[in-house]
This record gives C-alpha cells, structure tokens and sequence, in this order.
C-alpha cells in the first residue's frame, strides 16, 4: 500500500490557518469527509478525540498524525494540512506542528500499522518535511511524496503498485461512431478509478484516432485492462493479461463495477490466439464487424459528399447550364472540378474503408488488406476477363460488405490452414503467407461474384427497355427505376436504372425527360427520408448516427444517393425496404405530374432547367421522402435506452 | 550488552502509541536500547523509529541494551512488552 494510493489531492489544504489543536482536527476531518472517506463523521471524530485523549499524537519535528481505526471509515485513507503558523499540538518537544496527516483505518487489516511506518520512515528525513511544507499545491504535494517512496521502496512488490506513477487498471473506450460515448464512458472510469483511489488510465478509440494510448510499458505492469466498447478492439497487445470486455454503456453506468473486478482478480487472462477461428467472438458478432465498418467509413462521405455538394453549387452559381453540359456538371468550372473530383477520391475510398474495416474487425490486422483489396475490386467490378475493370459494373456498398465478411472469414480459415505449417516459417506468415494468399482469395472472390453484377445489370437494362416500349406503362416504369435507385445506391441496380435514363437521354423527347426525373427523384429520397427519420424518429437511432444525419438533408438535396450508405449498411433490412418504396412512390408522383428533366445530375441545382414543373417534383419528393420515413419508424424498433 | 527475544502480543503491534510508550521508558536508561527486526536495527529511544519498522502482532523482536544500565533497561522493556505495553 503506498501513501499515494490513500492520499488524494482533494485531501490536502496547504497554508490552512487554525487557531487550536481542535480546529486542525476538524479541518483534517472535513477533509475526510470531502474525500467520501467515512461512513459515519460523528463516530470517527469520537474515535480521533477518544485517541487523542490517551496522548498526542504529535510525534516531534512538526508534524502531528492524529488517526483512529473505526467502523466509521469507508475504507483507508490519508488527508494532509500544511499549517505555515504552526499550531500548538502538545508536541513532545513542545514546538508547533506544521505537517498533519490525518489518518483513517478499517477495524481490518494493518493498514494503520502499515501506513504509519511507511510515513514515519519518510518523515525521517528533514528535508522531506521542509518539502512538503513548502509545496504550493496539492499536486507538488503528493509528487514529493511519490517521489520520495520511489527512492525509498524501490523494490516494491509488482502486483500491489507497478511502476513509479503506474496505472493498475487500464481502459480502452469505443462506440461505433466515437462522438459521445466513447468520451463519457472514459470520464466515467476515470471518475470512478479515482474515487476508488485505483489509478486508472483510458484510451479512447474515438472519432479522432485514439487518445491517450497504452503504452507497452504501462499494459505490463497493470493489473488488467477493461474493453469497453461497442465496436471490436484490436486485443492482439493485452495476451497475456487479464481482459475484461463489455459495452461501452456498462463503462458509463457501472465502473466501479468493472474496476474491482479487475483489482479483485475475477477476470480470466487473456490469450490471444493471433486471430485463429474462436478469437472473435467478441459482442456483437456479425453486427458489432459490421459497425466498425460503419463508423469508419462515415467520415468519407460526410466530407466527401459535401465537397460534391459544393461542387454543383459553384458551377450554378457560375451560370453553368446543366441541360447542356450533362453529365460534366459540376466539373465545368476549374473550381467545381476541383471540389468533385477529389472530393471523389475520399467518396470513392467509401466502400474499401467499409470492407477493409469489416475484415480488420473479424481478422485483425491480417484482414485489413482482404477486406481493403475486396472493397476496392467491389466498386471497381473487376472480372477474369476484365481485371482492369474498362469496361464492368461496379458492386456498390453491397458488394463491399460482402468483400468484408468473406474476406476477414477467409483470412481466418487461411490462418488456421497454416497453424500445421512448420515453426520455422512462423515469422513470415504475417509478413508473406497471410498477405499473399489472402489477397489470391479475395481477387479470385470477387472476380468471380463480379460477373453475376455484370448480369443482373444487362439483365435490368434488357427488361427496363421491354417496359418502355409500351408507352402506357411509363408510370410503373418510373416507379421502378426509382425504386431501383435505393436498392444498392450504386450497385447494379442503380447503375442499371441511371444508365438507362442517362443514355434514353440522347432521344431528348417528352419521354426520356419523364424518366431521367423520375430516377434522380429515386436517387435524392433515400438520404433525405433517412435525415428526416432522425429528425423526427430520435428514439430509432443512435446519438453518433444522428449527429450524422443533417448532413443528409443537403446530399439528398444534391442527389448524393451515398449519404444513406452508412445508415443502409448498418441497418440493411430495415432502411432498404423503406428507401425502395419511398423512392418508387417518389418515381411514380413525378412520372404523373409530368416532371421533366433534362440533365442528368445537380439534385436540387438543376430544378431550374425543369420547365416549370418544379415545384410537382419538390411535392413528389417530399411526399416520397414522408413515406420512406413512416415505413422506417414502423420497420426499425425504437432503441432500448 | 545484554538481549532478549520477545514476541509482541498486543492486536494492533507497535502503532504510535505503544511505540510511545515503550520510546519513553527506555528514555530514561542511559544505555543503548536497539530493536533488531527483520534483519534492521531500530533505535528503540525514538517514537519515530519504532513506528517505521512497522512491528506487527505476533512479530518476534529482539531488544539490545547496551551500557551502564543495560539490565535494567532490558527487564522493563520485556515487562512492558509482555504485558501488551498497557493495551
């Protein structure tokens, strides 16, 4: 037990002026009290003056440690005064004290015993107490002390106290999008941590990267370490050391909890298995892969999206004419395409940082590059025959979450074909043989589930343009390109639907103007029905997603169909079906008003080439959008608190 | 010099008040008074430095006088341990 375990900063008053004996004992008491030491003031105050009553307790050199073992105390603890003017204690050698420590036992143990001797032994040395009388605040305070017992018990016993300032428990904190909990979980702990007088140190796994990381040196020396997180934590660093994991909530609501579980060695070591098959069987499973995936990817479309947005508004605002330019809209100006081209490239990493994430998640470190490589080929569309992808239909976001679970699952099953592998090659599979055979998996993976998206698009192409050959059939039609837009959100049933409208574009009659609104109506519901359920429904979603959402409200506006990937990968079987009818109701109310478009992209930039018919297409969207987001409340339950 | 084992047998062991106790009485003896515990010497004379050794209950010490009035000392420190130095 060192004294900087019983000594909090709280409990120290430096430059306290008191006029007797009995004042110093009240203020070291009202210390103790503050502290949240003692069960019963009244009693333990009997127990100090009962004690003082059998002789001082001032043991010469200034200081005086008035102290009483008592049923009244919580548990043991140290409060400290410096009195600069000296009071009269009744000293032995009748000089003032300046330095009191009050002490506070539990009727067990010999903790009194033991703190007593620790602290005589270091009130030896005068310089010591000069020190600690001449400390300016709490802090030098007890640093002086720490100090000191370092140099004195140099060797102390590992379990009990690590390193010089080292933390017992250690922490990492995460929820999927790292915004709120993540940091109120890690307060919490440490909160906690400190009033168990256990120091404590979390990292938070946020928003921003993590904070505050473990050092090596600090994992060794701790007692164990609490994974509080909603999200899957990388744990290859903790083998060997008692780990206890749970949601990110039991961090918030019950840390005292989880920290005595720690100290009281009630968890079990863990040993990590270097990703083998039992390893991930962490919360959450499929749900808690997934959401890594999410929360990773949310940051590229948020910006990515609103550089784009941006773009479309500098080339309206330049006098850009949307109907002539086509599908080069929002890259006509120099500095429009500046904004949409690299706002892009962080759109278009979207996907791979899903699927990478994903895998990393199941695999660890070893998934990343499967899942990464995966995602990629997901949007790219790579085949055997068309590697370089000239000439291919992209998978979209559904492509990329099937490439992060095949791939973080293969790399598992290709981890565990090597365990037979000779010793010797130990050291380069995680630098060769994962990485290679991964990689071999996951391009044969994906070339070969490529070519159905190839398929199912010419496919649509085929029948959409059967359905438009019969001139009656245009509102139905309208209806399921919209509807087509929601499915993947650039996948090949959106790429199917847009392609249609974009080339029936080149007809430029009545018609293919019906069908170029009806999709791009389809395309801006589902971001904008998501950013209203998050508006209305607050109960549905999560306080990260709906920190998220409002940007929705403005890619919906620009027809970034994308906004709603996170909130759709997420929760796919809810937020899908709900976008599709809302989308088909928007497709079809637009195709009935006869709103007519003549460029292919700009959302809400290019209402002005409508013709007139705007303000049916606003209304059709609105309309759309409301259904979605009544179809969502009812499909998605709201969250238990 | 004279010595003699002793085990300590008051519940709370050399906590400050025995410890000031026992450091007054041997005051008074102008020979040397030593505690040896746990392979360390301790000047039994001082309050401060019985309190450090941290002495427990049931703890075997011995106590070294050395000096002109080495026996007396010695026999009123095994009485005053003996008898739990008035717990």
């Amino acid at each position: 037990m060192r004294i900087t375990d019983l000594l909090k900063k709280s409990g120290i008053a430096l430059g306290v002026k008191v006029a007797n004996k009995s004042e110093a004992i009240d203020k070291l008491i009202s210390l103790h009290e503050k502290c949240g030491n003692l069960k019963d003031v009244k009693a333990y105050k009997e127990g100090i003056l009962n004690r003082e009553k059998l002789g001082t307790t001032a043991v010469g050199m200034e200081v005086a440690i008035p102290h009483a073992k008592s049923d009244a105390v919580k548990a043991p603890a140290l409060t400290a005064i410096t009195v600069p003017d000296g009071v009269d204690y009744d000293s032995p050698d009748g000089q003032p004290c300046k330095l009191l420590f009050m002490i506070a036992a539990t009727t067990d143990g010999d903790v009194h015993l033991e703190v007593l001797a620790r602290l005589m032994q270091l009130l030896m040395h005068e310089d010591f107490t000069a020190q600690l009388k001449a400390a300016k605040t709490p802090e030098e305070f007890i640093s002086i002390i720490d100090a000191k017992e370092t140099e004195k018990f140099p060797d102390e016993p590992k379990a009990e106290v690590p390193a010089k300032k080292g933390y017992r428990v250690l922490a990492i904190t995460a929820c999927p999008t790292g915004i709120a909990h993540t940091y109120m979980a890690a307060e919490s702990l440490q909160k906690a941590g400190d009033s168990l007088n256990i120091p404590i140190k979390v990292e938070t796994n946020g928003s921003g990267g993590a904070k505050n990381v473990l050092t090596e040196e600090e994992i060794a020396n701790c007692d164990g370490i609490i994974i509080a997180a909603d999200i899957t934590i990388n744990l290859a660093r903790f083998d060997g050391k008692p780990v206890l994991q749970c949601a990110v909530s039991d961090g918030i609501h019950k840390p005292e909890e989880l920290i005595n579980k720690i100290v009281n060695k009630e968890v079990p070591v863990y040993h990590h298995k270097g990703g083998s098959a039992d390893a991930p069987k962490k919360r959450g499973g499929a749900y808690g892969h997934l959401m890594n995936g999410v929360s990773h990817m949310l940051p590229f479309v948020v910006a990515g999206g609103i550089f784009i947005a941006i773009a479309f508004l500098i080339d309206i605002a330049c006098g850009v004419n949307a109907q002539e330019v086509g599908s080069a809209f929002g890259t006509v100006t120099p500095v429009a395409a500046w904004f949409k081209t690299l706002g892009g490239v962080a759109f278009n990493l979207m996907v791979p940082i899903l699927s990478g994430f994903i895998a990393m998640s199941i695999a660890d470190r070893p998934g990343l590059l499967v899942g990464l490589v995966g995602g990629f080929m997901a949007t790219s569309g790579a085949t055997f025959a068309d590697p370089g992808a000239a000439n291919t239909v992209p998978s979209g976001f559904l492509g990329g979450l099937l490439a992060g679970f095949v791939g973080g699952y293969l790399m598992l099953a290709i981890e565990k074909m090597c365990d037979k592998m000779p010793k010797a090659l130990e050291g380069i599979k995680p630098v060769l043989i994962y990485p290679l055979l991964g990689l071999g998996g996951i391009l044969v993976v994906m070339c070969a589930v490529n070519p159905f998206m190839g398929m199912i698009n010419s496919g649509m192409s085929n029948g959409l343009n059967a359905i438009a050959a019969n001139p009656a059939m245009m509102v139905p039609l309208c209806a399921l390109l919209a509807g087509m837009m929601a499915i993947d959100m650039g996948g090949p049933f959106n790429k199917a639907a847009y392609a249609f409208a974009t080339l029936n574009l080149a007809n430029a009659d009545d018609q293919a103007y019906i069908i170029m609104a009806a999709v791009m109506i389809g395309g801006m519901v589902p971001p904008i029905a998501i950013a209203l359920s998050n508006t209305f429904f607050k109960n549905r979603w999560t306080d990260e997603e709906r920190k998220n959402a409002p940007v929705n409200y403005v890619m919906g506006l620009s027809f970034i169909t994308e906004g709603a990937i996170p909130y759709a990968a997420g929760h796919p079987l809810q937020v899908i079906p709900s976008c599709i009818v809302g989308s088909a109701v928007a497709g079809a109310l637009s195709a009935l008003f006869g709103c007519k478009l003549m460029a292919p992209h700009g959302g809400i930039f290019v209402f002005a080439t409508m013709q007139g018919t705007w303000y049916f297409y606003l209304l059709a969207l609105a309309i759309g959008a409301v259904v979605s987001m009544l179809m969502l409340a009812l499909l998605k339950r709201p969250l238990k608190k | 010099m004279v010595s003699k084992k002793l085990v300590l047998t008051n519940a709370q062991g050399f906590h400050m008040r025995p410890a000031s106790v026992f450091a007054t009485a041997m005051g008074k003896y102008s020979c040397d008074v030593t505690i040896k515990f746990n392979g360390n010497q301790y000047n039994a004379k001082s309050l401060l430095n019985i309190i450090a050794a941290c002495i427990k209950c049931g703890s075997e010490i011995e106590v070294i006088c050395d000096g002109a009035d080495e026996n007396e000392a010695l026999a009123e420190a095994t009485q005053l341990i003996e008898s739990g130095l008035g717990e």
